[in-house]
């Protein structure tokens, strides 16, 4: 679907969309705190322009939010996401073991979020990984395998 | 600087400021400048606009010291590209990249993917090993063993052609 969207308007969509179900939950909820979906809409509708101009912009930030990013460039986003999937492991690591120290009962978050930055990993690993051993390339010449680190 | 020789009217980039900022760090490291000397000049580098009034700041300093320095980029492309009179971003359009990035691989700050390499390689009609080994590795390869290198090099990307 998103092929059908030009580039540099896949990311504000998408972000606008976040936007507009965050806000429609604050709608759908009700109650006394159902103007927070008026603010929601209002932050939404600026980060959606922010970001589409910023998609037009010669920098490596614009190219992202340009959905235009070189092999480089996405290497950078890569490497973004790594580093906040290893904050977010850390951070819930150090709330789950405070809050096991104090017997909080607010510390199930914590675990959640460990659990799952650490599935993640694991799936990565599973993902991209390759499990098989591979075959020396000795074995392909007939000449006997030998270790590399070995004289 | 011999390869600013026959277009000093074009503009000069952050890394031709830099490297003639490294020729003059060098040249006061031998005290050929002194401290008065290296910073104002220093500061001519850095406003420097083209290609001439950067070979002014280093028009005394001997070839030895402006020859002689380390590149710091792993190839080519530089050179290419100002022989073609092709700006980066011309350069970076027909690569399918950003500018940004045809400035770091200039620079060597960023080394490209195999096959970005060929593909700035088969641009340029050089093979990879002409493009990107270092001046000095170059130099002291036979010719055998350059041809060794890049034939290494197709059969990793016939292996691999989509690493």
């Amino acid at each position: 679907m998103m092929t059908f969207i030009p580039p540099r308007l896949r990311k504000p969509a998408v972000y606008a969309l976040a936007g507009v179900l965050f806000a429609a939950a604050w709608l759908v909820r009700g109650g006394p705190l159902w103007w927070v979906s008026i603010m929601a809409v209002t932050g939404t509708a600026a980060g959606t322009v922010r970001l589409y101009r910023l998609g037009g912009t010669d920098t490596d930030e614009g190219a992202r939010a340009g959905s235009r990013a070189d092999e480089r460039q996405q290497l950078i986003g890569l490497r973004s996401r790594a580093l906040a999937c290893n904050l977010a492991a850390v951070a819930s690591f150090i709330g789950l073991t405070a809050a096991i120290a104090v017997r909080g009962t607010w510390g199930w978050p914590f675990l959640v979020t460990f659990l799952i930055t650490g599935y993640g990993y694991l799936l990565g690993l599973g993902n991209y990984g390759v499990a098989e051993e591979g075959t020396p390339d000795d074995a392909d010449t007939g000449r006997p395998a030998r270790s590399p680190v070995s004289s | 600087m011999a390869l600013n020789e026959g277009r000093g009217h074009l503009r000069a980039s952050h890394a031709d400021r830099e490297q003639a900022i490294e020729v003059l760090k060098a040249a006061f490291a031998q005290e050929q400048l002194d401290k008065a000397e290296f910073e104002t000049r220093a500061g001519q580098a850095l406003a420097s606009r083209t290609y001439a009034e950067l070979a002014a700041v280093t028009a005394d300093i001997p070839a030895r010291l402006t020859a002689g320095q380390p590149r710091r980029t792993p190839g080519r492309l530089r050179e290419q590209r100002i022989q073609r009179e092709m700006s980066q971003a011309e350069l970076a359009e027909a690569l399918g990249v950003s500018r940004q990035t045809v400035t770091l691989i200039e620079t060597g700050r960023y080394l490209p993917s195999l096959p970005l390499a060929f593909a700035i390689a088969r641009f340029f009609d050089l093979t990879v090993n002409k493009m990107f080994a270092p001046a000095e590795q170059e130099a002291g390869t036979p010719p055998e063993a350059t041809k060794q290198a890049d034939a290494c090099t197709v059969a990793a990307w016939h292996v691999h052609p989509t690493a």
